[in-house]
């Protein structure tokens, strides 16, 4: 009360009881007193101007609070007399309040908490990409270390550039070898991010060069779990890849990185074997504005150099292009429109809610006819009764709000549940989800304008009651409610069409999962277990061994039972991961700097069999195609269709850019499309070389079993353990799990579930709705029901009225609910496959399925109403 | 002095409200206006306080019984001016009623028997 309402209130009081002494002065001169005599005796006579001010303001205060105080006594009094209604009513607000709770803090934790780094909004990211590489994003696009090094010496729009990847190191701590996650980063990442190391040092300039000493800086959970905690383990060497690193930092606690999963280990880059060429595009480079600097400036800069860079090497950046974004969308880009999706699907619920207690409280307003206008009769004005009807609400809107709290909770609990893991540790911000400030206040300023919202319409209608009629009607005229049961028509109107859209956008996303379930990745997936082998370096130190090792491995795993084949690929379908490379066709010269770019792949000669890829033209590579032999390479359709649409590309020639020393290779075969990338993405060229010609030390399985492949995974860790005690089994998984785990489908499957269960809570409040509205009509119309069953009406034409009338709201509700999908889908479009936003099938489903539903929330109080006594009705008055 | 003090009476609780309305029946009035015309019209014997009179103002204008607004008097000074609301004359109304009940009461306990008081 006291600011700022209450110091103009102040000052204007001074004012006022100031000009009383002015005037008591005035009148005491006139009556013939020396002006000093009167300013005297009016002062005296007005008494302590402090104390009058005190006692004043005390009245002001004391008004709001002590109407405040009744009003909430009285409400939760009428309240607690009515225990059916407050319980549906609290327990209705808490389910719509929870839900958007639970998906506010998601919202709020992914989306506008800001990232947990110095003045985050002032990071970018920066990459490099050319027309020809088929990138499906292009926000993922890396930069060559060469060239991010002549950015950081040419740019004078960021503070600093840091560059950053992801890796994988076979960690040798006290137990088992074991896999973890690992990132390699310049030495300035850390210090671009704005990150301070809570423990030791970050790694210094000079120490991401090539050869530099090994050195590692761990995160704090890392630190915490393995490392026992102890600071004095900064200093001291980790084993990774079979080397020692020397441990230098650790990480603080809150530090987390999205794009490559927070993992637990950090080393400097080491640009040599081949990494230091300025053709191969690896690293993902963050920026930081200087002050004052504006993204569009900066980008110019950029874009400036990238031209110098094209000019002074053709051949590696004659076609490349800058692409630049901010930090955040890198990191939320992808589940932005899904939480904002999903926020509104939410609110609808919500809405529903409020619709629905409002209907309660309008049900009410007949009930509570007579008491209101005793109300009136005694003297309550109309704000009064609003007021006092709009505390009733908030009570209950408050009640639901805080339960709703304690649910949310649980639904967010619920929700990370069921996104599975490679997914939620891309999306670190998620596992921070809590009650913070911000989502407290969502949830309060939900109950408040829940409460107004489903409170304001009810009270009006309770405040216009006419207190005659009020004292006289016993609250069962047929007539007197028409207004009220409109409104409440209305509201159940409305909620049929909500939880129709609601409905309608579940079977949408629905059908885009199982359009993606059945979209053919061009292999089987079924009975297919797959796992990766990283053989360290130091162990394994030619092609040669690591062949060896493929081999002798593969005969192994052919040989446990239930196993039909095994194969080896660099990397799986589906995993959307990959490199690319440059070509030149023989004989078709082409510009330097503008070659063709495609995915490149390494597989085994049987691989292509055992991924049930179908061979369409000229042969697989065979037990001939070895490193002395002269190189071959098989490409799939879309390469085929690409670079040789008009020509049998078996036979034909071309060679890689990156060096000249490359050969010729021939295509020998064309393979079908397997999809290497999403499953919601268009397959892209692919060629792949055999693995005994182009080796490399990781290596993926892809064994075809004659049984659940999953049960094997204990016989082959069994198996590689036979053969190298210090190689870890990387990520065993069916490639069913592959599927269901894939980000293009957890994009579908986690919207259909949240959607699919905000459309099951929206439609059983929807029909709580309609069988209260069409119960109570009954019940309000038990003495017409009565004279007509008297006159002669048989009970199945009662229930037809009953029926009619409840059907009637349902099928417009259905109607004006179609209307709205039709024009609200669209929003969805960006998460569907496979199905169009106005599906005329969802529709028709949905339609139907609400339809039926209402159907059965009409029958129960109609065969109530065909049970109707005509004695008993007709004697009620 | 001193006799003029003993003449006053101490206001029952809950009549200044009374006072205040009856005042406003004859017009708009500030709170010195208001508590010179109750001392007037009370031959001097009620004396509003102001520790009294103004809280009172500001509760019937919470009550929205009367009305203020900001007026500038025929000596050129912002005074704030009261005037009665159409709830504030039902109020009015009321409390008129209560307090003839009251004094019919009190009246009535005073002097129990009705015709020895009228000899």
């Amino acid at each position: 009360m006291k600011f700022p309402l209450g110091r103009r209130r102040g000052s204007e009081l001074d004012e006022e009881l100031e000009s009383h002494v002015q005037m008591a002065i005035r009148d005491r001169i006139e009556r013939g007193e020396s002006p000093e005599n009167a300013a005297a005796n009016a002062r005296r006579e007005f008494g302590n101007a402090g104390v009058v001010r005190e006692v004043t303001r005390d009245a002001w205060g004391w008004r709001w609070l002590e109407s405040i105080v009744r009003d909430l006594r009285y409400g939760t009094r009428i309240l607690r007399q009515n225990p059916g209604f407050t319980t549906v009513a609290i327990l209705t607000m808490a389910l719509g309040i929870g839900a958007n709770t639970a998906i506010f803090s998601v919202v709020y934790a992914a989306l506008l908490r800001p990232l947990p780094y110095y003045q985050p909004a002032q990071i970018a990211t920066l990459g490099e990409t050319r027309d020809q590489t088929h990138l499906p994003d292009s926000s993922f696009a890396n930069t060559s270390y060469p060239d991010y090094i002549d950015w950081t010496q040419q740019a004078k729009s960021f503070d600093s550039m840091g560059g950053y990847q992801g890796d994988q190191f076979i960690y040798s701590g006290s137990g088992n070898p074991e896999t973890l996650q690992g990132g390699q980063i310049t030495a300035s990442f850390f210090s671009t991010l704005g990150v301070k190391m809570a423990l030791g040092r970050d790694f210094l300039p000079g120490e991401d060069v090539p050869n530099a000493p090994k050195i590692a800086i761990v995160s704090h959970v890392f630190w915490e779990q393995r490392l026992g905690g102890n600071p004095s383990v900064v200093g001291q060497a980790l084993r990774l890849d079979s080397q020692a690193y020397t441990l230098v930092g650790v990480l603080p606690k809150d530090f987390d990185f999205a794009p490559v999963s927070s993992p637990p280990i950090w080393i400097p880059i080491n640009p040599t074997n081949g990494l230091e060429r300025r053709n191969l595009r690896w690293l993902n480079i963050i920026a930081r504005f200087k002050a004052g600097v504006s993204p569009a400036q900066a980008y110019s800069e950029m874009k400036t150099i990238n031209s110098q860079l094209a000019a002074a090497y053709p051949k590696q950046n004659a076609s490349v292009v800058i692409v630049m974004g901010t930090l955040r969308d890198r990191i939320v880009g992808k589940v932005q429109p899904l939480l904002l999706t999903l926020l509104g699907a939410v609110s609808f619920v919500l809405l529903i809610a409020c619709a629905n207690v409002a209907s309660l409280f309008l049900a009410r307003v007949a009930d509570r006819r007579k008491e209101i206008a005793v109300r009136v009769a005694l003297g309550a004005g109309r704000k009064a009764l609003v007021r006092q009807f709009l505390t009733e609400s908030l009570v209950i809107a408050f009640a639901g709000g805080a339960l709703g709290l304690l649910w949310s909770q649980w639904g967010v609990k619920l929700m990370l549940a069921i996104i599975p893991r490679d997914e939620l540790d891309a999306m670190p911000y998620l596992k921070a989800v809590q009650i913070d400030p911000a989502v407290l206040a969502f949830t309060v300023f939900a109950a408040v304008i829940t409460g107004i919202l489903f409170g304001v319409v009810p009270a009006i209608q309770m405040s216009r009651t006419d207190v005659n009629q009020g004292l006289r009607d016993e609250g069962r005229g047929a007539s007197a409610g028409a207004e009220k049961s409109r409104l409440r028509d209305m509201l159940v109107v409305s909620e049929i069409a909500l939880a129709l859209v609601l409905l309608a956008g579940a079977g949408l996303m629905v059908k885009s999962v199982s359009a993606l379930m059945h979209q053919d990745p061009g292999f089987s997936t079924q009975n297919l277990l797959t796992f990766a082998v990283g053989l360290p370096d130091n162990t394994y130190k030619d092609d040669l061994s690591a062949l060896r090792f493929e081999r002798a491995f593969s005969d192994k795993l052919r040989n446990l039972p239930g196993v039909q084949d095994a194969a080896v690929v660099n990397i799986l379908p589906l995993s959307g991961n990959g490199s690319t490379v440059r070509f030149v066709v023989e004989g078709r010269p082409i510009a330097q700097g503008h070659e063709d770019e495609c995915n490149i792949r390494e597989a085994s000669a049987n691989y292509f069999q055992v991924m049930k890829v179908p061979l369409i033209e000229g042969r697989y590579a065979g037990a001939t195609d070895v490193a002395d032999k002269p190189p071959v390479v098989i490409v799939n359709k879309a390469f085929a269709t690409a670079y040789f649409p008009n020509e049998d590309p078996v036979g034909k020639r071309f060679r890689f850019t990156y060096s000249d020393k490359q050969p010729f290779r021939e295509i020998v075969g064309v393979v079908g499309n397997e999809n290497e990338g999403q499953l919601d993405e268009p397959v892209a060229p692919t060629l792949y070389l055999p693995f005994e010609q182009s080796t490399e030390s990781y290596m993926n399985f892809a064994v075809r079993t004659n049984t659940e492949p999953a049960a094997l995974i204990p016989s082959v860790r069994e198996a590689l353990r036979g053969m190298d005690r210090e190689v870890p089994l990387i990520a065993p998984k069916t490639m069913d799990q592959i599927v269901a785990e894939s980000p293009a489908v957890f994009l579908r499957k986690f919207p259909s579930v949240l959607i699919g269960s905000f459309a099951g809570l929206a439609m059983l409040l929807a029909m709580v709705g309609l069988y209260g509205l069409v119960s109570y009509s009954v019940s309000r119309r038990t003495r017409e029901i009565g004279i007509r069953i008297a006159l002669g009406a048989q009970s199945a034409d009662v229930f037809r009225m009953i029926l009619t009338r409840g059907l009637q709201l349902a099928a417009l509700g259905v109607l004006l609910g179609l209307v709205a999908a039709a024009a609200l889908t669209q929003l969805l479009s960006s998460l569907l496959f496979g199905v169009h936003p106005i599906d005329a099938i969802t529709f028709l489903i949905a339609g139907l399925a609400l339809g039926l539903v209402a159907t059965f929330a009409c029958l129960i109080p109609g065969r109530r109403a065909t049970n109707v006594d005509p004695m008993v009705a007709l004697r009620y008055e | 002095m001193k006799e003029r003090y003993r003449n006053r009476i101490e206001l029952l609780q809950g009549t200044l409200d009374l006072l205040v309305l009856q005042t406003l029946r004859w017009g708009p009035q500030h709170g010195y206006g208001i508590s010179q015309a109750i001392r007037a019209s009370s031959g001097d014997i009620l004396r509003v306080d102001t520790g009294s009179l103004y809280p009172a103002l500001h509760r019937l204008e919470g009550e929205g019984w009367i009305a203020a607004a900001w007026k500038v008097s025929e000596n050129n000074q912002r005074v704030r001016v009261y005037r009665l609301t159409v709830t504030g004359r039902k109020q009015l109304a009321s409390e008129r009623s209560r307090w003839a009940q009251l004094s019919d009461a009190i009246a009535g306990v005073l002097n129990p028997n009705g015709k020895e008081s009228e000899a």
